[in-house]
C-alpha cells in the first residue's frame, strides 16, 4: 500500500499494516526532519524493520539531498541477512508499483565478504553492517571512515550496545599475549634490518611521510571527510611524529622498552587496580617512557607495517593489540581502568596474571557517531528503560518513544511464580541459591508446566553454573527423568557447535509433534541470536534474575564510574541489566502478533514495582495484579486456561480494524487519533 | 481336551495348584496343569489370556508362580520339588518371559482389528449385535469365520502401520529398588529392553557379541548396570568395562554429529556472530569461566550429565526417525551448487533462504489466498475452556452476561450527560442541606417517613 506520513509518500509491501508501524514512521520521520538522534522501542515481530526501510527510503527519495544514506547496524549474521531480504521485498514491490527499475545500491558487509568495498560503500544507498564496522576503531577505520555526515545510522537490536562500545574499546593482556608480542618485534627488526640493506629509500620515504601523512589527516577531518577514530584523538593529528620514535629503528626499541615494563607488570603477587595516569606515572618513573611517543603508538606501527608492506597484519595481532593500548592509556585520563591480577579467583594456586584494560564509559566510542551523523536511531524490542540509553551514551535524542503491540487477542501471557506449592519463596538470590526447597520447586514448576505446554518449552538459568548445579540435582532426584517423559531435554553447553547441534535437534523434535525442553542460559548466544517463534516456544520460564556476576572487579569499576559520573546508582543499573536481559529472554517467544507465548517469571522479586518498572511496556501493561505472586499450581491453572484458548483458531478477520488496518482504516479520523497514543513518549 | 498336535515345550513335575500335586505343561499355545495322575488338565489358559505372570520373592520358602489373566483372575502354581523347585520356577519363568510378548501383541493385534472391521462394516456390526450380542453365537463362533479372511485380505495394511517412537523416559521405568539386603532391583521389560537396543545400537552390539557366549542375559544387564555407561555422572575409572567401548563410541557419534554441523542457518551459533573481536579485546568473560582443564570432580560430573542428556535426546530422536530417513534431502542440498550463478555475492543455498523468508514472513499483513475453513464455533466458550461447572445457586451468571453488563454500563456512562437545566437551585439546595441537618425542621422524631420522600424527591429532581 501507499502511505502518506505527513505528507511523505511511503511504498509499503504489504496490503495491511499495523497501527504501532504507522506509529512507528510518523516518529521516525519527525526525528530525520529534526535531524536529530532518536530512541525507539517496539515489540519484534511488529515489523519494525520494514518500517524502518520504508520510511528511510522514501525519505532518501523524497530529500535525495537531505538524507544521502542509510546505514543499517544489526548484531548477528541472520539478522543482517534478514534485513537484506525485507530490503529486496520492498524493491521488488518498488519496480512494481512505480514501474521503473529502482537505481538504489544496497550494499551487505559481512566478515567473509569485506573485501574491496571501500569505493562501493561510498557509492550505496544502502549499507547494511554489523555493529563492529562502526563501532570499533580498528574496524571503522578500515570501513567506514568517509561515510557522508548526511547519513541515517540505525542500530537495530540495540538493547545491549553499551555492551558492544565497551568491548571495542577494551584490552586484555596476558603472558601469551606478550611473547607473541616478543615474536613480532623480532620479527619487524629483521624485516627493517633486510630492508636497510636492499631498499634504504623506502624508510626514508615513511620518514617523510610520518610527518605529512597526519597532517593530511588532520585537514580532512577538519574539512569534515572522515569519521573521527576514538582511538586516533584530534589532538594527535595537529602534532607530528615525535621524534623519538620516528626512525623504524627507534620505534622497534621503544616497542621492545615498552613490553619489558609490561612483561615485569605481570610478575605482580597480589592485584593491583590502578588509573591511566597512575600508569603513566609509573611508567615514566621505571623505564622513562614518555605520554606522547606512547599516544602515537598505534599510528605510527600502522604506518612502519605499511611500510614493509607485510601482507598477513594477523601475525601482528599480538603487537597491534599492545600499540593500541600504549595510544589508549595514554590518551584518555578518564574512563577506563587498568586492573592487573596474578590469578583467577577460583584458582589461586595457578599463576595466570592479565591485565585488564577496561573500558568504563560506552559514550567514548560511541561519541564519534552521534557526533558525525544526522540521525542516529537507537531501536530494539527492548530499550526499557528508555531514558537509561542516552545517558549512558551520553547523546540528547530528539524522540524517545516505547511502542506497545495493539492485539486483538492477548497472546502474550507474563505470569511471575513467587512461591512453590508449599509456599516455599523461589528466588535465585545467593542466599538461598544452594537451597533444596527452592530447587525442587523450580524442578516441579518445569515439569508441571511440561505436561501442559504443547511443543516447545525454552528455560533460561541466570548463569551457566547455576544451571550445571540444578540440572545435576534435578537428576539426582529424579525429575528430569520424569520431565523426560513428557518431553525430550536438550541443554545448552559452552560449547557453541554442540549447542547448534542441540538447537537444532530441539526444532527437530517440536516440529515432529514429540515435544522438546530448551535448558539454556541469559546472557549467552540462544538467549541474544535465537528466536523461538510458534511452536519452536509456547513458553518461556526464567528462573531467577540474570544478574551479572557481581563479583567481577571490572563490572565493579564499571558501576563506580557510572555512579560518580553519570549517577546511576549500581542497584538500578544491575537491576536494569538484569530485566533486559530477562526481557530479551522471555520475548524470544513472541514473534508476531499471530504467535503466542507464556511468559514465566519464576523468582518473586519480579513483582517488585523495581523490577517489574523495568521491564518493556508491552509486557508490562499484560502483567495484572493477579499474577504476581502465584503459586506452581496456580500458575499452572493459568496457563492451561491461556493455551486452551490460544489453540483456537485466529483469523485476519479477527484482527481487521483493530491490530491490522486495511489503508481506508488507517484514514479513519477515530484510528488516527487512536494511533497517537500508540506511541508512549518519556 | 489336549490335541495330540500341540507341541510341549517344558513339562515340570511335582507342582501343587490348589494343594494338589501335579504337572504343569507349558505348549505353544496354552500353558497347562493336570493333577497328578489324572489324564486331564484342570488348568488350562491360553497365553493370549494372560496379561503378566508373578513370582514370590527369592528368599521365601514357598517357590510360586502366580498367572494374573486379563479377566483379572489369577492362577497360582506352587513349585514344590525340594532339590529343584527354584530352578524349575526359573525355567517356567523364562520361558514364559519370552512367549508372553508374542501372544500379547498378537491379542491386541487382533482385537484392534475386530473392532476396525466392526467400525467400518455397518452390516457385520449389525450382524454382530443380532448374533453375539443376542447370544445366539459365542464371540469366538462368530470370529473364526471371519478372521481367516482377516489375515489373508492385504499385507500391506500391516506392513503400512505406523512405528511407534520410543519414550524418552524409558530409562526412568528402570528405577531401582532395594531389596532390603543392600543389593539393587532393576526391573526390566521386553519393551525397555527393545527401547535400549533401539536407542543405543552399540549396547545391541555387545549383547549379540556377548551373550550368550560369555555372560547369560542376567549378567549382561547386571554389568549394564554396573557400569559407568548407565551412570553418566560418574566418571569412567576402570577400562575393564565392557562397556567402555559404547561410551566412546558414543562420544565419536556425537562428535561426528556436532562436527557435522547443522542445516538451519538461523541455528547455527558458531556463525551468528559477523566480527568477532580480535584475540584479546573485549572486556573479558565476566563469568568464571569453567574451562576443561580446571574442573573441579563435580563440574566434570555435571557436564557429563549434561552431555548424558543431549545424547539421549538425540538418540531417542533419531530411533524414531531412523526408518524414514532417506537419502533424498541431501541430492537436494548438493544440487544446490548450480543454481543461481549470476549474481554469486548474493548466492545463498536454498535451505538458508527458506528459511530466511519463513522468518521475514508477516503472514497476516498480506491478504489471506489459503482455501477458506470452517471455523469451529463455540456459542460458549468458558463452558469450553472451563469444562462443566456446577450451578452453584439460580442467579448464575457467566462470563459473557458480565462482559454484556460491564460493556453496558460503560456505554451508559460514556453517554451520561448531566441534566444541567433540571438542576435544583444553590439556595434551595442549601436550605434543604439546613433542613436536613441535626435539629433542622426535618429532623425532628415521627418526621422520619417525610424526611424520606421529600429527599427522595429532591434527589429524583436532580
Amino acid at each position: 500500500m501507499k502511505l502518506n506520513i505527513e505528507g511523505l509518500l511511503v511504498y509499503f509491501p504489504y496490503d495491511y499494516i499495523y497501527p504501532e508501524q504507522y506509529s512507528y514512521m510518523l516518529e521516525l520521520k519527525r526525528t530525520l526532519d529534526a535531524k536529530g538522534h532518536g530512541v525507539l522501542e517496539m515489540p519484534s515481530g511488529t515489523g519494525k524493520t520494514i518500517s524502518l526501510l520504508s520510511l528511510i527510503i522514501a525519505y532518501q527519495r523524497a530529500f535525495p539531498l537531505e538524507v544521502t544514506k542509510l546505514i543499517y547496524c544489526s548484531r548477528t549474521v541472520p539478522e543482517i541477512e534478514k534485513v537484506i531480504e525485507e530490503l529486496r521485498k520492498l524493491m521488488e514491490f518498488y519496480s512494481k508499483e512505480t514501474g521503473e527499475s529502482n537505481n538504489f545500491l544496497a550494499l551487505a558487509l559481512s566478515s567473509r565478504k569485506n573485501l574491496c568495498i571501500h569505493p562501493e560503500i561510498l557509492h550505496a544507498n544502502i549499507v547494511v553492517y554489523s555493529y563492529h564496522y562502526l563501532l570499533d576503531p580498528k574496524i571503522a577505520d578500515l570501513v567506514s571512515k568517509e561515510l557522508a555526515k548526511k547519513s541515517v545510522v540505525v542500530f537495530d537490536e540495540a538493547h545491549n550496545i553499551d555492551n558492544v562500545c565497551i568491548d571495542s574499546m577494551s584490552v586484555n593482556i596476558t603472558r601469551r599475549t606478550l611473547d607473541r608480542c616478543q615474536n613480532n618485534v623480532d620479527t619487524l627488526q629483521n624485516t627493517i634490518h633486510k630492508i636497510k640493506e636492499t631498499d634504504a629509500a623506502k624508510l626514508r620515504e615513511e620518514y617523510r611521510r610520518l610527518v605529512e601523512g597526519l597532517k593530511e589527516a588532520n585537514v580532512a577531518r577538519e574539512t569534515d571527510i572522515y569519521l573521527a577514530n576514538p582511538v586516533l584523538p584530534d589532538e594527535i593529528l595537529q602534532e607530528a611524529v615525535p621524534g623519538t620514535i620516528r626512525t623504524a629503528e627507534h620505534f622497534v626499541g621503544f616497542l621492545r622498552r615498552f613490553l619489558e615494563y609490561l612483561k615485569s607488570r605481570l610478575r605482580v603477587q597480589h592485584v593491583v587496580q590502578e588509573s591511566a595516569p597512575q600508569f603513566l606515572k609509573d611508567i615514566f618513573d621505571k623505564v622513562c617512557i614518555d605520554r606522547k611517543p606512547l599516544r602515537f603508538c598505534a599510528e605510527r606501527l600502522q604506518s612502519l607495517l605499511r611500510t614493509l608492506e607485510i601482507a598477513d597484519i594477523a601475525d601482528f595481532s599480538a603487537v597491534t593489540l599492545i600499540s593500541n593500548f600504549a595510544t589508549l592509556v595514554s590518551t584518555y585520563s578518564q574512563g577506563f581502568t587498568i586492573i592487573i591480577e596474578p590469578f583467577e579467583d577460583r584458582t589461586p594456586t595457578i599463576a595466570n596474571p592479565v591485565l585488564h584494560f577496561s573500558c568504563m564509559d560506552p559514550s567514548i566510542a560511541i561519541k564519534p557517531v552521534f557526533q558525525r551523523f544526522q540521525s542516529v536511531i537507537i531501536t530494539s524490542g527492548t530499550l526499557s528503560p528508555l531514558d537509561i540509553y542516552p545517558r549512558i551514551l551520553d547523546f540528547r535524542p530528539v524522540t524517545m518513544a516505547s511502542f506497545t503491540m495493539t492485539l486483538a487477542r492477548t497472546c502474550l501471557c507474563p505470569l511471575i511464580v513467587g512461591r512453590g506449592n508449599d509456599q516455599v519463596a523461589l528466588s535465585s538470590k545467593f542466599e538461598t541459591r544452594e537451597d533444596f526447597a527452592v530447587i525442587r520447586n523450580y524442578g516441579n514448576l518445569l515439569l508441571e508446566m511440561s505436561a501442559i505446554v504443547p511443543d516447545g518449552i525454552v528455560a533460561f538459568f541466570t548463569s551457566y553454573v547455576y544451571m550445571e548445579n540444578i540440572v545435576a540435582s534435578w537428576y539426582e532426584q529424579g525429575i528430569l527423568e520424569n520431565i523426560q517423559r513428557n518431553k525430550l531435554i536438550f541443554i545448552e553447553t559452552q560449547d557453541a557447535a554442540e549447542t547448534s547441534m542441540a538447537l537444532e535437534k530441539y526444532q527437530e523434535a517440536c516440529e515432529n509433534g514429540r515435544g522438546a525442553i530448551l535448558l539454556s542460559v541469559a546472557r549467552g548466544k540462544v538467549s541474544e541470536g535465537i528466536d523461538f517463534v510458534h511452536h519452536f516456544g509456547r513458553a518461556v520460564i526464567m528462573f531467577g534474575v540474570p544478574y551479572v556476576y557481581t563479583q567481577s572487579r571490572i563490572l565493579k569499576a564499571r558501576l563506580e564510574y557510572l555512579r560518580d559520573q553519570f549517577q546511576i546508582r549500581e542497584n538500578d543499573f544491575l537491576t536494569f541489566d538484569a530485566m533486559r536481559h530477562a526481557a530479551q529472554c522471555v520475548g524470544r517467544a513472541i514473534r508476531g502478533k499471530t504467535d503466542y507465548g507464556l511468559m514465566i517469571f519464576a523468582d518473586k522479586r519480579y513483582a517488585r514495582a523495581d523490577k517489574r518498572g523495568k521491564l518493556p511496556r508491552w509486557i508490562q501493561e499484560h502483567i495484572n495484579d493477579g499474577s504476581l505472586n502465584l503459586t506452581v499450581d496456580e500458575a499452572v491453572q493459568l496457563a492451561k486456561h491461556f493455551l486452551r484458548q490460544m489453540a483456537q483458531p485466529f483469523r485476519q478477520e479477527d484482527q481487521l480494524g483493530l491490530s491490522l488496518l486495511t489503508l481506508e482504516q488507517l484514514q479513519s479520523e477515530e484510528m488516527l487519533q487512536k494511533i497517537t497514543q500508540i506511541a508512549h513518549q518519556t | 481336551m489336549a490335541s495330540l498336535s500341540e507341541e510341549v515345550l517344558l513339562v515340570v513335575k511335582k507342582v501343587r495348584q490348589r494343594k494338589q500335586d501335579g504337572t504343569l505343561y507349558l505348549m505353544a499355545e496354552r500353558i497347562a496343569w493336570g493333577p497328578e495322575g489324572k489324564d486331564r488338565f484342570t488348568v488350562s489358559h491360553l497365553y493370549a489370556d494372560i496379561r503378566c505372570q508373578k513370582i514370590s520373592p527369592d528368599g521365601k520358602a514357598k517357590v510360586q508362580l502366580q498367572l494374573v489373566l486379563h479377566t483379572g483372575e489369577s492362577t497360582t502354581f506352587h513349585f514344590a520339588n525340594e532339590s529343584s523347585a527354584l530352578k524349575d520356577r526359573e525355567a517356567a519363568k523364562e520361558l514364559l518371559q519370552q512367549l508372553l510378548p508374542k501372544f500379547k501383541k498378537k491379542a491386541n493385534k487382533e482385537l484392534e482389528e475386530k473392532n476396525r472391521m466392526l467400525q467400518e462394516d455397518p452390516v457385520l456390526f449389525q450382524l454382530y449385535k443380532d448374533l453375539v450380542v443376542s447370544q445366539v453365537i459365542s464371540a469366538e463362533e462368530f470370529w473364526a469365520n471371519r478372521l481367516g479372511g482377516v489375515n489373508n485380505t492385504d499385507p500391506t495394511l500391516f506392513n503400512n502401520k505406523q512405528e511407534v517412537g520410543i519414550s524418552g523416559a524409558f530409562l526412568a521405568d528402570i528405577r531401582p529398588q532395594t531389596d532390603g539386603c543392600n543389593g539393587l532391583r532393576y526391573n526390566l521389560t521386553a519393551d525397555i529392553i527393545e527401547s535400549i537396543f533401539r536407542t543405543y545400537p552399540a549396547v545391541k552390539q555387545k549383547y549379540s557379541e556377548n551373550v550368550p557366549h560369555n555372560l547369560t542375559e542376567k549378567e549382561f544387564w547386571t554389568r549394564f548396570f554396573q557400569s559407568h555407561y548407565f551412570h553418566r555422572d560418574r566418571i569412567n575409572t576402570g577400562t575393564q568395562d565392557i562397556f567402555s567401548e559404547c561410551a566412546k563410541q558414543d562420544e565419536k557419534g556425537l562428535k561426528s554429529l556436532v562436527v557435522q554441523g547443522v542445516k538451519n542457518p538461523l541455528v547455527d551459533l558458531l556463525s551468528l556472530e559477523d566480527k568477532t573481536l580480535d584475540e584479546g579485546y573485549g572486556v573479558s568473560t565476566t563469568q568464571p569461566s569453567t574451562s576443561n582443564a580446571n574442573r573441579t570432580v563435580k563440574e566434570s560430573s555435571n557436564y557429563a550429565i549434561i552431555k548424558r542428556f543431549n545424547h539421549h535426546s538425540a538418540m531417542v530422536l533419531a530411533a524414531g526417525s531412523r526408518k524414514g530417513e532417506t537419502p533424498a534431502d541431501q541430492a537436494s542440498e548438493t544440487s544446490s551448487t548450480d543454481g543461481n550463478s549470476r549474481d554469486s555475492d548474493f548466492f545463498q543455498p536454498p535451505v538458508k533462504k527458506v528459511k530466511l523468508q519463513e522468518a521475514i514472513e508477516y503472514e497476516d499483513l498480506q491478504r489471506e489466498n489459503r482455501p477458506k475453513t470452517v471455523a469451529l464455533n463455540l456459542k460458549k466458550s468458558d463452558r469450553y475452556a472451563h469444562g462443566p461447572v456446577p450451578l452453584q445457586s439460580q442467579q448464575y451468571t457467566t462470563s459473557q452476561d458480565i462482559i454484556n453488563s460491564v460493556n453496558y454500563i460503560r456505554h451508559e456512562m460514556a453517554n451520561y450527560k448531566p441534566n444541567l437545566t433540571q438542576v435544583v437551585s444553590s439556595t434551595a439546595a442549601s436550605s434543604a442541606i439546613v433542613a436536613l441537618s441535626p435539629g433542622g425542621v426535618l429532623m425532628q422524631a415521627g418526621a422520619q417517613q417525610a424526611i424520606n420522600r421529600k429527599f427522595l424527591s429532591l434527589m429524583f429532581s436532580g
